[in-house]
């Protein structure tokens, strides 16, 4: 038996299943790069709301106002949105230089709207707003310039990988 | 892909410190703001409470023309522009000038609010500002003390420990001035701020990161194009031991060419001798 016609004979595996799957990937981290902006335009509407002082919302009962008390003072306030904003830019940029899978959008989006509630239940949010407003921008920008970054640099890997399988296909 | 390397480096940077530059900004202006407000209402207070201690003496005496006369007079100023003295019940006694129909509402709902609140809450006095319209106006309560309920003429119960209110309208036409100076004053000193920043981390990542790289990247393309390693251009040494191993590789390379090429030419030499025998 001829061992060169024997190699030349035998079939390549079908890389197709590998090509779909990689493909797949590709979609899926394309939609998750997309994550930041959609908390970015949740942060905004939310923000237009706060913007009107929840003046669509239905009030809130006068027990329920009760049983919340009164609401803690706008300096106090002011001083954690001070150490939040901070921190919260250090961290992401930490995360950034580490190149760290992103996380944590939806934990800073119910932060600000903490705030936003915190600074409306103690009738500060009028004085405040634009204040919340920029840091917010600025963490969910930030990080999704980072989700951006990372899931595009994933993408160009599997790019990468998918010409490479065409090649062999070729 | 360098583009992006400057973009990756640059844009987190611009954007960190030019929203925590402007959020700053925005919460110190919101402090400052409270500040001068809170100021301005403790100097109104002052003056206020001026106003009802020199009606005192009218008042003991019950000289009501005096008292009119002493409401019209501030009333002539210029930045004043509401002052009311008002009865127990709430009603209008003096008047001295009523500039603007909503901040004779105001004052009403401040009266009005006296006159539902516990007998302990009355003592805070009740401060309102309209940027809008460039007015601030305090309300005030007039208490009962020894020389009223004491008096000849005009006669309190020692109970009743309020005798009336007084509200002043003010302008905040210079809180107003000060606060645009202020902001403008920041906007201008945040954007220089900005500039700064994001220009001289600029500076520094091309001067120590992005020229070098593009220098390693001329020399690395001009070396793969067959430059000889002592004709690239010199490089400096910001990136240190990955400058000095790529010549390295591209010396080696070279002598390796020529290692190649003396090799071949004796070989040469024996083909043409053995062609030629």
């Amino acid at each position: 038996m001829d061992p060169i016609k024997h190699e030349t004979e035998d079939p390549l595996p079908d890389i197709n299943p590998l090509r779909e799957q990689v493909k797949t990937k590709i979609k899926k981290l394309e939609l998750l790069s997309s994550t930041g902006l959609w908390i970015l335009a949740l942060f905004t509407m939310l923000s237009m709301g706060a913007f009107r002082n929840f003046d669509f919302l239905p009030p809130l009962s006068d027990s329920l106002r009760a049983a919340l008390g009164t609401g803690p003072p706008v300096k106090y306030i002011n001083g954690a949105l001070v150490v939040y904003g901070f921190s919260a830019i250090i961290l992401i940029l930490t995360q950034m230089a580490s190149d760290k899978k992103p996380r944590g959008a939806l934990g800073h989006f119910g932060y600000l709207g903490a705030f936003y509630l915190f600074y409306h239940f103690s009738a500060g949010l009028a004085e405040n707003f634009w204040a919340i407003f920029a840091v917010g921008l600025t963490i969910l920008g930030l990080h999704s310039y980072h989700v951006w970054n990372y899931y595009h640099e994933r993408i160009q890997e599997q790019t990468e990988i998918l010409h490479e399988l065409d090649k062999l296909m070729d | 892909m360098f583009d992006n390397l400057i973009a990756r480096a640059i844009v987190p940077v611009t954007i960190a410190v030019t929203g925590f530059v402007i959020f700053g900004c925005l919460l110190l202006y919101s402090f400052i703001k409270a500040d001068l407000t809170a100021s301005a209402f403790l100097t109104a207070n002052n003056c206020a409470d001026t106003v009802v201690k020199s009606t005192k003496s009218a008042m003991l005496e019950d000289n009501q023309q005096a008292i009119q006369n002493i409401v019209e007079n501030i009333g002539t100023r210029a930045d004043v522009k509401l002052i009311k003295i008002y009865g127990q019940d709430g009603k209008t006694r003096y008047s001295g000038r009523n500039d603007f129909e909503s901040l004779s509402t105001t004052a009403e709902a401040h009266i009005a609010s006296f006159l539902d609140s516990e007998l302990g809450q009355t003592e805070v006095q009740r401060h309102e500002i309209d940027h809008d319209n460039g007015n601030l106006i305090i309300s005030l309560p007039i208490f009962n003390e020894p020389q009223c309920s004491t008096a000849d003429c005009h006669f309190h119960a020692d109970e009743e420990e309020i005798l009336g209110f007084f509200s002043i309208g003010i302008s905040s036409h210079h809180l107003d001035e000060t606060l645009t100076l202020l902001r403008n004053r920041m906007i201008i000193f945040s954007v220089m701020v900005l500039f700064l920043t994001v220009g001289g981390v600029t500076a520094l990542l091309r001067m120590n990161l992005f020229l070098p790289i593009l220098r390693l990247t001329y020399n690395a393309e001009q070396a793969s194009q067959g430059v000889a390693e002592a004709d690239l251009p010199k490089s400096d040494h910001k990136l240190g031991k990955l400058n000095r191993d790529f010549r390295l590789i591209v010396k080696q390379r070279d002598q390796a060419l020529l290692a190649l090429k003396a090799l071949e030419t004796p070989n040469r030499n024996v083909d043409n001798g053995s062609d030629q025998a």
